[in-house]
């Protein structure tokens, strides 16, 4: 795709790039030092996971996503964006499934992760969710309050959902709660493609 | 801070792919409406059958101004507005499907007081907004203020629903006048139908040097019901002079002397404004020394037809 056809999604994507910077920025400040706490909780959820114990990592797991669907999309994106609240209300419905999952068991995780591909991805997307993203903005010169943390932000929280949930599900239940964090990463990824290109 | 924007973007960009002629030029005095000192130089476009008048160059607000509750850049917004006052500006066009844009519109009049040449332009959209009258209440909250100079249907949205609450608004004095809007070339033939059958006072489509598509039968027809027409997307979003900035596409030489034009804001804008049957275009800027050029396009040398035409030759060689 051109730098024409960034223009022509620009007409989806309300905001401009250093206006969604800022965004970022104030989040970060504004909820420092939360961020700690729910790293490690995703940290844990990670442990969890990895020890076979899917069924805490799942209810450890739900609250974090409806805390981002309001902290981040209702109370903050939205002001940017009126499709924010719908986005919220879908972070929080991802919230409920995983709930539902973990208290009715359907979709865990029978056996121990082993080495299959699916477990080693899962690893890797929780990896770069829970380590990675926050080091881009590190590596960049932001200071900790501002680096895009897992359970604060949406693009690190839902690629290391992804990676969670590889490692704790299994079957249509895995695919049915990966559809929101695979929706947004689309249009996150639409959006800074079209921010850094037009 | 751009530096390390630019080292962040492009790490962002990384991540995110792997994630997902015949006559002479006329003094604007000559225009369709004459310059008036008072209003610095800007050239004022007659509209409607009361005889007002509307500076040519106006704003709009899409992307530029919704930058939500953050001071900083609320406070740098209000600095872009004080200087479209401060070169006679008047139209300002924004959208409930802009974000927070009538929340810093309402916050930049708050600070800098409301100026008498203020015309407000709002719009109403999609039923998801409630009924044209509460998006109308909810808007002038937000704007903080009492009275909209004009309200028009968003993209055709409804428009025979909104078209109808809005004429009932206007004539009990809640509103100035009403229109409707389109951009991009779209649903031309229905908004034709519209101008032809129904009493509206205002049209809003994209018309630039680049996409004249309605030189052919809307902006004749528009003319002919003295419907008044505001110009969106005049840079065709920005792409259009950011390209040719970026190019270093120099000005052609004739410019200064048939256009009046030293840059290429103005040169694309007065190709716009020039034209008889536009009332304004709305330029958008989130930047004080953009607004500053964009308003100069609006007073010195108009150019002539003919120098129009070798404007849109010169745009299409390139
Ligand atoms: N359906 C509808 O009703 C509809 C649809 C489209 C647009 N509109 C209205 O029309 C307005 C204008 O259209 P638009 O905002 O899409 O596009 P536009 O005005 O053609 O272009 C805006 C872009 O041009 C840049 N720009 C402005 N002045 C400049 C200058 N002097 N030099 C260099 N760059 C400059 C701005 O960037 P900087 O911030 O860096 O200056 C901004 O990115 C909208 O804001 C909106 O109010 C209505």
């Amino acid at each position: 795709m051109s730098d024409g056809s960034a223009y022509q999604l620009q007409q989806f994507i309300p905001f401009s790039r250093d206006v969604y910077f800022r965004l970022l920025e104030r989040i970060g400040e504004s909820f420092w030092p939360l961020h700690v706490l729910t790293l490690l909780l995703g940290v844990l959820v990670l442990l969890l996971a990895l020890r076979h114990k899917v069924r805490a990592g799942s209810i450890l797991l739900a609250p974090l996503w409806a805390w981002v669907g309001y902290a981040f999309f209702i109370r903050h994106y939205a002001e940017l964006n009126w499709a924010g609240n719908y986005i919220g209300y879908a972070f929080i419905a991802e919230a409920v499934m995983l709930l539902l999952i973990a208290l009715s068991g359907k979709g865990l995780a029978k056996t121990a992760p082993d080495n299959r591909p699916a477990v080693i991805v899962g690893l890797i997307l929780a990896l770069t969710g829970l380590v990675g993203w926050p080091f881009i903005g590190l590596l960049s010169g932001d200071s900790w309050y501002q680096a895009e943390v897992f359970g604060i932000f949406a693009d690190p929280t839902a690629i290391a959902t992804l990676g969670l949930l590889l490692i704790m599900l299994r079957g249509w239940l895995l695919w049915l709660s990966a559809i929101i964090p695979l929706l947004w990463l689309v249009i996150s990824s639409l959006t800074w493609w079209v921010l850094l290109n037009s | 801070m751009n530096n390390r924007l630019s080292r962040r973007q492009s790490l962002k960009l990384l991540a995110a792919a792997i994630t997902a002629g015949l006559l002479p030029s006329l003094p604007v005095a000559a225009g369709p409406a004459a310059a008036n000192p008072a209003n610095n130089g800007m050239l004022q476009k007659k509209f409607g059958k009361a005889g007002k008048a509307l500076p040519a160059i106006g704003m709009g607000t899409w992307r530029t101004f919704n930058v939500g509750s953050d001071p900083k850049l609320l406070d740098a917004r209000t600095q872009v507005v004080k200087a479209f006052f401060e070169h006679g500006g008047g139209l300002i066009d924004s959208s409930p499907m802009y974000g927070s844009a009538p929340d810093v519109m309402g916050y930049a009049l708050q600070k800098l007081g409301l100026p008498d040449s203020l015309f407000a332009a709002e719009k109403v959209w999609s039923p998801a907004g409630g009924s044209a009258r509460e998006q109308v209440a909810d808007l002038k909250q937000r704007w903080q203020l009492e009275h909209f100079n004009l309200m028009q249907v968003h993209n055709l949205t409804d428009w025979r629903e909104h078209l109808a609450a809005l004429r009932q608004m206007k004539a009990d004095g809640k509103i100035g006048h009403i229109g409707i809007t389109t951009s991009h070339g779209r649903r031309h033939k229905d908004l034709e139908q519209i101008m032809a059958s129904e009493d509206i006072d205002f049209i809003q489509l994209t018309y630039n040097i680049t996409h004249r598509a309605v030189e052919q039968r809307l902006l004749p027809l528009a003319q002919e019901k003295g419907i008044a027409v505001i110009a969106n997307r005049p840079y065709d979003g920005g792409s259009l002079i950011k390209g040719l900035q970026r190019r270093n596409q120099p000005l052609p030489e004739w410019a200064a002397e048939e256009c009046g034009s030293s840059n290429w804001a103005d040169f694309l804008l007065k190709f716009i404004v020039s034209h008889p049957a536009i009332t304004c275009a709305i330029p958008a800027t989130s930047q004080v020394a953009h607004m500053q050029e964009n308003m100069a396009a609006g007073s010195g040398v108009m150019p002539s037809a003919s120098a129009r035409q070798r404007m849109q030759r010169y745009i299409e060689a390139l």
